[in-house]
């Protein structure tokens, strides 16, 4: 079973942002970029898959330009077989993602497609399901359990106030949540040997998709500054005011 | 390398290999590292997950099953601070194992290259180490007393060896030692040889290694024990070592300025952040300053050496620096934090504890 694995590249998760002085985007300059965590995830899946038997193959995929062959190079030195880039400039929309995708998917014809939830940086949640819509595949989104069976795969997905188990039939989209697995960092060795490993790039042309944009931004400020906190005197006062002033109990 | 004077761009490689060693050095170094100075011991299974890491194997040529990377003073570097970011005394006892390997193939022979390095891309833990220092007040690392003498094809082996990291355990040790009427040698010695004794040391840093010292009392060796065709450089070795402390300086100072910075910020005396007072914002920025020297003089020394050239003197210097200045900045960082930073809820009396130790290491570990 070949396995296709989409990988973002985004602000590490440990930076503070900040948004550029003129409002028009955040301020990326000298700023970390890593994995984001949730395609991590799905990277550590497709491997899992591949060491236990059940897949053959694992292809990981970066949409943007030449610096997320870095992320992609991550994936393979964490286990993947062969990297895909396709090489786009600027910002690209969740739609134009999957429609991107959906491209790779027609060439790869993979069994299973694993995909984080969502990235970190635009917090979209769109692409798994919008390439579920492309491509008319079965979706499987906030998976916290991924079990294959054949030409099913079982998903147990993280809802509001439990969890739901689906049923699948292979070719399929799963989409990672947070409790899916713990990643494990690159071995040193593996590191070296990522280097040697096929990369292929294609631009949005080979896979017949023009990217548009739909979006415009028109502002980016960082959230207003939280008002000091008071210290108050004794639970009868903190009832009063949850109360009185802040009216969250009644 | 880049023909710039003054490049410090890592390669791809570089950067993703930080990358996971830091990860490493959070979760398996950092987060355990108070329980196992109290205890004394290095946490459980610590040695396994370094194995898998494949820090040693890295160096040994693809034909002996390692990885086969090119030998980089500049990488070894930059792991050996991204560790010692985690814990120092860890640090220490991951590296000296590759600390073994380097020397092997920095200094070894084909056939002992062919005999040992295999047995560190296994699945199985070897500990390695070298015995370099000597237990005396007026140690000169150029005047080591631990002799050998040829004996018939062999040779036999007469010292005292001290804070050897690993030394309670090590099953392959590289004992650094005068040759009669020839000089400095290095020589292999299994962990398994008779005469040599083994004693656990207590020291006030560096608590989870297993240090030891060691007596070596008519240890009779075979010829091929002899590293490498007899002649070691012992200058070449020590300009090393000096590299590989000053790097493990550099990561556990860097702790310091990160945890310095965040808790001064956050401590709030006199109804504002302490870091808003002058006395304790340039101690922090004097912490900045020192440590982003420590590091440059390092890195140009590893760089040099990466380059072939001479690197004695650059490293001599980093090495005296960053014993310095790693010593006052781990007194600083329990001066900033004032009463916690005595008590043993955090964890910058520990890294003074480790720092201090910068300044008495010496031939320890060979990047």
């Amino acid at each position: 079973m070949k396995v296709l694995v989409a990988v973002k590249r985004v602000v590490d998760y440990n930076v503070k942002v900040r948004a550029k002085a003129d409002g028009s985007d955040v301020d990326l300059n000298n700023v970390k970029m890593a994995i984001n965590p949730f395609c991590e995830i799905a990277v550590e899946e497709a491997i899992r898959l591949r060491e236990a038997g059940v897949a053959t193959e694992v292809i990981a995929v970066s949409i943007g330009d030449k610096s997320c062959q870095e992320q992609i190079r991550t994936s393979l030195a964490l286990g993947a077989d062969r990297g895909i880039q396709v090489e786009t400039e600027g910002a690209v929309e969740p739609l134009v993602v999957a429609k991107l995708l959906k491209g790779v998917i027609e060439k790869e014809q993979p069994q299973l497609v694993i995909l984080g939830k969502q990235s970190i940086d635009g917090d979209n949640n769109q692409t798994g399901q919008m390439l579920g819509a492309l491509t008319n595949m079965p979706q499987g989104t906030f998976a916290s359990e991924l079990v294959v069976d054949g030409d099913k795969i079982t998903v147990t997905r993280e809802v509001d106030g439990g969890l739901q188990t689906l049923s699948l039939n292979l070719p399929a989209i799963v989409t990672t949540d947070l409790r899916l697995n713990e990643p494990r960092y690159a071995s040193l060795p593996n590191i070296m040997k990522a280097k040697k490993k096929q990369m292929d790039v294609y631009s949005p042309a080979d896979l017949g998709v023009e990217p548009k944009a739909h979006l415009t931004t028109l502002k980016v400020e960082p959230p207003p500054e939280r008002k000091a906190g008071i210290m108050v005197a004794s639970v009868e006062e903190l009832v009063d005011k949850l109360k009185n002033e802040a009216k969250v109990i009644s | 390398m880049s023909d710039l004077l003054f490049d410090l761009t890592l390669t791809d490689e570089q950067r993703m290999t930080r990358e996971s060693v830091q990860r490493f050095a959070a979760a398996e170094m950092a987060a355990p590292a108070r329980a196992a100075d109290e205890a004394a011991v290095t946490p459980a299974g610590f040695y396994e997950k370094i194995l898998e890491l494949g820090l040693s194997l890295m160096p040994i040529p693809e034909a002996l099953g390692g990885a086969g990377m090119q030998r980089s003073p500049v990488s070894n570097v930059l792991t050996a601070e991204d560790l010692a970011q985690g814990d120092l005394s860890m640090a220490l006892g991951s590296l000296s194992p590759l600390a073994f390997v380097n020397t092997l193939i920095d200094q070894g022979n084909d056939s002992q290259r062919e005999q040992y390095l295999p047995r560190f891309c296994g699945e199985a833990v070897t500990r390695a180490t070298i015995a370099f220092m000597e237990p005396r007040a007026t140690f000169e690392p150029t005047e080591l007393h631990t002799s050998a003498r040829r004996d018939g094809d062999g040779f036999v082996l007469n010292g005292n060896k001290t804070m050897v990291p690993l030394g309670l355990d090590a099953q392959l040790l590289l004992v650094i030692a005068e040759l009669e009427n020839e000089g400095p040698a290095a020589f292999i010695v299994d962990g398994e040889y008779a005469g040599l004794e083994r004693e656990p040391e207590q020291h006030m840093g560096l608590r989870t290694i297993e240090m030891a010292s060691l007596s070596l009392t008519d240890v009779n060796l075979p010829a091929e024990a002899l590293l490498g065709d007899g002649r070691f450089d012992l200058q070449r070795f020590l300009d090393l070592s000096r590299l590989g402390i000053c790097a493990l300086a550099v990561g556990t100072c860097q702790a310091v300025l990160d945890y310095v910075t965040e808790y001064c910020n956050e401590r709030v005396a006199f109804g504002e952040p302490i870091t808003h007072r002058q006395s304790v914002a340039f101690m922090i920025a004097d912490i900045a300053i020192e440590l982003d020297a420590m590091r440059l003089m390092t890195w140009r020394a590893a760089a040099t050496a990466e380059r072939g050239g001479d690197f004695h003197e650059q490293a001599y210097l980093a090495k005296i620096f960053c014993a310095e200045h790693a010593m006052e900045i781990g007194t600083n960082g329990v001066q900033l934090l004032g009463g916690h930073g005595f008590c043993r809820e955090h964890p910058v009396e520990m890294w003074y504890r480790n720092l201090r130790a910068i300044g008495i290491l010496e031939g320890a570990v060979s990047v």
